[in-house]
This record gives structure tokens, C-alpha cells and sequence, in this order.
């Protein structure tokens, strides 16, 4: 049958590029654990002699300070912006109200632009507010650029809600935010579940506003760390590797053990699915 | 029945809040753009449209914004189109497609700057990943500079992007075509259609929002590749990978020429926004429809 070819000959081609596309990340993993000697072989791919956990250490010295310090911004900017983005997620899908649409729509724009776009006022608002090299700088910014995704996002699910849920809510004399908080947050626990991983791996993996707001190591979130490792001398590719590793291990794991939380936040902020 | 809108304003609040700092600090931006404001204490000396006449006089600005025009082409082009292609392999995967899919997604979840640290080492042109493979299997590899090569290096760059977001079009893709229905595709497979026709003459034309979504995503996203920039070759060799928004931040931060800096930001708003807004229009007519 030729079905039956094809169904075999394209198995056959995905499997060869997912492991081209496995490839990279393996030889990380790989050289992560190397000696200094067997990296100077070149043999990557080649699985290591002698395990170098040393690496991981000397990289974990140079990163704790960041990782600390993205867990103190990211953690509570996440809460902060999947709470009062939901907030309005709900009322613009559940109330009557006519300018929703615009405002909407100004929402929408404003959570695609880029960031080069406001980062000198940003900057100037920060410093004017005595804020710059702070958490609660990092943070308050950090929630101003993505309450609107996470509105968006939240929307998104809400809008699934039948309407005879606050119909009858309604009807039992529930006031909002009785409603909002009783009824609708335990029930749409996936969609903001989704909200808060989309935002949190953003704001993680943020690197343009956490150099412009910070200067030296206190406050600096772990990005600009690790990317600062590339540029120091002592950082060999075993250590650099091991430092990618480290600061990926969140976000990987969040992607790997919620991947369908991850899937729908990405296709309802980014997808309008 | 819905709720009176009197109750709600709370709600709202907090996000109009934080979207009105953000159009406002776009037209604080503006207006900084058309000032002479050069080092760190602001000047507001109104100096016009000065800023963009000096910005488009600059050959650099000419190459940054090809740069940028190299990057919409070669990556939206091969990123769209390799996700179409895998989405349509992926229907014959049956229960494994999502164990399957895991393999091309999970770059997503990186960062730029480490993906920017990884391919970083796969470019190396002494020690790194792909030359040592090269040699490994004969090839005289003295040549081939990859990131440090001057014409090549914004491809190298432009290809590890596509590693990373390639993943994102298969999910849209994907979608997309389970959306359509089986009989066209059976009928046409009946007819002996080939592979290659169902794909791009029946399946093609009817994902339409999901290659619309997939081109614009990708495309805002060439708008934020600073971080990929930064890390793997601080816009060199020369200028030859620089682009606008690692442009503004340089002017801004090294030269600390605040107005042009801000200037760029306002030609980056422009491209940005041709981008955005057209696309917004459409998503929320989609999203009222529903």
C-alpha cells in the first residue's frame, strides 16, 4: 500500500530530525559533565570518561546570587500580574460594558511590542522613582509589560465559561467578586495555571530590562549572569555549558511536567486559538 | 444576563493603568526623539525631526535595517514552512504524536541568552561542535568560520533561531490541520493526488489564519532578538549582525545619545506596529465572532 509507505518514510524523517534537533542539547548535557582535558579532545558527542560535578558546582557559585534574585522578581511579578490580569480578563468577557472591545484591543497591541519601544522612558521612570538596582524596580516593571498578555490570556479561557454559571450565580444574589473569587478561579485553575507559566518563563528568561536596570551583581537576575559567564575568562565551554544547564533546569521542567499548561498558554497568547 | 458595569471598574483598573504608563511612555518617547538630549541629564531642547534626518544619514542605520529584512525573510520563510511541512508528516504519528512533538518544542522554553550560549559553542570556529564533527569526518574545516565569518554570521544566527521557535509554527500547524476536515483530504488522496499537491494545493490554502499567525508571531519576534545579538556576537563581525533594536540600545547606552536612541525606538515602533496592529484588528474580529 502506499499509505503504508508513507506512513513509515515520514516516521522515518521525523525521527532523524528529532534527533537533529535533540542533538544540541545533548552535546550540552554532554560537555556539561566533562573534564577540562576530555573537552579539549572535541569528542562531544562521545559519552564522558570520568564525571566532572565540579563543573556544575563552580557554575552554581557563579549563578546563586542570580538565581536568588530572579526568584525573588519573577515569583511575585507572576502572582501580581495572573491576579490582576485575570481581574480584567473577567470583566471584559463578563460584564457589559461597550468600550471593552477597544480596550481590548489597545490591550492586545500593547502586549506585542517590543521593549526596545519604551526603554528609555522606563529607565527614566525608574530612576525618577528611586527604583533603579531595586526588586521592587525590577518588579514593577516587569508587571506593567505583562498584565496586558496575561489579560489576554485569562480572556481567553473565560470566555469558555458558560454564561448561565454567573446567570444563576446571579441569580443567588452573588455579588462579582464573591463570584470571581468562589466560583470562577477555582474553576479556570487550567487557564491561569497557563497564564502564570507563559508569564513566568517571559519574565525568567527576560534579558533586555534586567541589564538596563540593574548595575552590579546585588540585584542582578540570572541572565544577565550567565550571559556575563560567556564573557569571562575562566568560563571554559564545560562550565558555561553546565552554567546553560543550570539556568534552564526551571523552565525545562516546567515545560516538560505541565507541557499542555505551556501548549495552551502559548496558543491563547500568541495563537488566539 | 450580565452584571451591571458599576460594580466592575475595580477590575479593570489595574490593567488600564498599566497599559495607559505604556502608551504613555511610547509618547514620551516621541517627543524625546525629536529633542537634542545627549548624555545622562535630560535636555529638552526641541531640535525637530534632527534626530531622524542624522539616524537615516547613517550608513549603519542602512545596514542594521537590512539586517532586519534578512532576518523576516530567512527566518519566517523556513520556520513557517518546516513547521507546515512536519505538522503534515505529524498526522501519521497516531498516539505518539505528542511524545514526538515534545522533541521540537522544548527549545522554546530556553532563553535566548542560552540558546545564544549554546550555539555559540556549535559555531566555534576552533572548538566547536559542528567544525569538530566536520573534521572528524574529513572535511578541511580551516575555512569555515560560521559566527565569525563576516557574510555568514547573520545566518548562523538567523538558523539557531530557527532551531528554537521551528517548534512553535509544528504546534500552530498542527492546530490548524486537524481543524480541516478528513473527507477533502481523503477525497483528494482517492483522486492520486501526490503528497506534495495535497500539501500545498488542499491543505495550504485552508490553514490561512494559522500561517497568518505563525508569520506575524515570528515576525515580532525578529523584532526582539537583542538577546541573541548580545551573547553570541555583540552585532560583529564589524556590524555585519547588528540590527535595530541591539542599535538603539547601543546608541543609547555607549554613546548615550539619548535622542537618536529614542528616535530608533520610534522606527522600530513603526515596523513593529505594521506588524501588531493589523494583526490585532484581525484577532479581536475573530475573538467577537466566537
Amino acid at each position: 500500500m502506499k499509505d503504508t509507505r508513507f506512513k513509515i518514510s515520514s516516521i522515518a524523517i521525523l525521527v532523524i530530525l528529532a534527533a537533529l534537533w535533540l542533538m544540541p542539547v545533548y552535546a550540552m548535557l554532554n560537555t556539561s559533565i566533562k573534564t577540562q582535558e576530555e573537552v579539549a579532545n572535541q569528542e562531544y558527542l562521545r559519552f564522558p570518561r570520568k564525571f566532572a560535578i565540579q563543573n556544575y558546582l563552580k557554575a552554581f557559585k557563579a549563578l546563586k546570587t542570580g538565581l536568588i534574585n530572579s526568584a525573588v522578581i519573577t515569583i511575585p511579578a507572576t502572582f501580581l500580574c495572573v491576579f490582576l490580569g485575570s481581574m480584567a480578563g473577567y470583566f471584559l468577557t463578563m460584564f457589559e460594558f461597550k468600550p471593552s472591545q477597544l480596550i481590548f484591543f489597545w490591550i492586545v497591541v500593547a502586549s506585542f511590542l517590543p521593549y526596545q519601544i519604551v526603554l528609555i522612558p522606563i529607565t527614566q521612570l525608574i530612576s525618577s522613582l528611586r527604583l533603579l538596582n531595586t526588586y521592587a524596580g525590577l518588579i514593577l516593571i516587569y508587571v506593567i509589560l505583562n498584565i496586558p498578555i496575561s489579560t489576554l490570556i485569562t480572556a481567553t479561557f473565560f470566555m469558555k465559561m458558560p454564561v448561565a454559571l454567573q446567570e444563576a450565580a446571579a441569580l443567588d444574589g452573588c455579588k462579582p467578586f464573591t463570584f470571581y473569587i468562589k466560583i470562577l478561579v477555582p474553576v479556570s485553575i487550567p487557564g491561569l495555571i497557563s497564564a502564570a507559566i507563559l508569564v513566568f518563563v517571559q519574565i525568567y528568561n527576560e534579558f533586555l530590562l534586567a541589564i538596563s536596570l540593574t548595575r552590579g551583581p546585588k540585584i542582578k537576575p540570572v541572565m544577565p549572569i550567565l550571559a556575563e559567564l560567556k564573557g569571562s575568562q575562566i568560563a571554559q565551554w564545560n562550565i558555561q555549558m553546565a552554567g546553560a544547564v543550570i539556568v534552564s533546569l526551571f523552565p525545562l521542567a516546567i515545560f516538560i511536567f505541565l507541557s499542555e499548561y505551556f501548549i495552551s498558554g502559548m496558543m491563547a497568547g500568541y495563537g488566539k486559538e | 444576563m450580565k452584571y451591571n458595569k458599576a460594580y466592575g471598574f475595580i477590575f479593570l483598573t489595574p490593567v488600564v493603568l498599566a497599559v495607559g504608563i505604556i502608551y504613555m511612555m511610547i509618547f514620551w518617547n516621541l517627543v524625546a526623539s525629536l529633542t537634542q538630549w545627549q548624555g545622562m541629564k535630560a535636555t529638552w531642547q526641541f531640535a525637530g525631526l534632527q534626530n531622524y534626518f542624522d539616524l537615516i544619514s547613517l550608513r549603519r542605520f542602512w545596514v542594521n535595517v537590512k539586517n532586519n529584512f534578512l532576518w523576516l525573510f530567512f527566518f519566517i520563510i523556513p520556520t513557517t514552512l518546516l513547521g507546515f511541512i512536519l505538522a503534515y508528516l505529524f498526522t501519521n504519528l497516531g498516539r505518539i504524536e505528542k511524545v514526538f512533538r515534545q522533541f521540537f518544542l522544548y527549545p522554546m522554553a530556553l532563553a535566548f541568552i542560552v540558546t545564544g550560549t549554546l550555539w555559540s559553542w556549535m559555531y566555534d570556529p576552533s572548538s566547536g561542535l559542528i567544525n569538530s564533527l566536520l573534521r572528524a569526518v574529513g572535511f578541511d574545516t580551516t575555512r569555515l568560520g560560521w559566527i565569525a565569518n563576516p557574510n555568514g554570521a547573520i545566518f548562523c544566527m538567523i538558523f539557531s533561531a530557527f532551531w528554537q521557535y521551528v517548534g512553535f509554527s509544528l504546534v500552530i500547524y498542527l492546530g490548524a490541520i486537524r481543524g480541516l476536515s478528513y473527507s477533502m483530504i481523503e477525497a483528494a488522496n482517492i483522486d492520486g493526488a501526490g503528497h506534495i499537491r495535497i500539501l500545498f494545493q488542499i491543505i495550504f490554502p485552508n490553514v490561512g489564519h494559522g500561517t497568518l499567525i505563525c508569520t506575524t508571531m515570528l515576525a515580532i519576534t525578529t523584532m526582539k532578538v537583542f538577546d541573541l545579538v548580545w551573547i553570541m556576537t555583540g552585532g560583529g563581525p564589524g556590524i555585519k549582525t547588528e540590527v535595530l533594536p541591539y542599535m538603539m540600545y547601543r546608541i543609547t547606552y555607549s554613546q548615550h545619545n539619548i535622542g537618536m536612541g529614542a528616535s530608533t525606538s520610534i522606527v522600530i515602533l513603526i515596523l513593529a506596529a505594521a506588524m501588531v496592529i493589523p494583526y490585532s484588528l484581525w484577532a479581536l474580529k475573530k475573538w467577537v465572532r466566537e
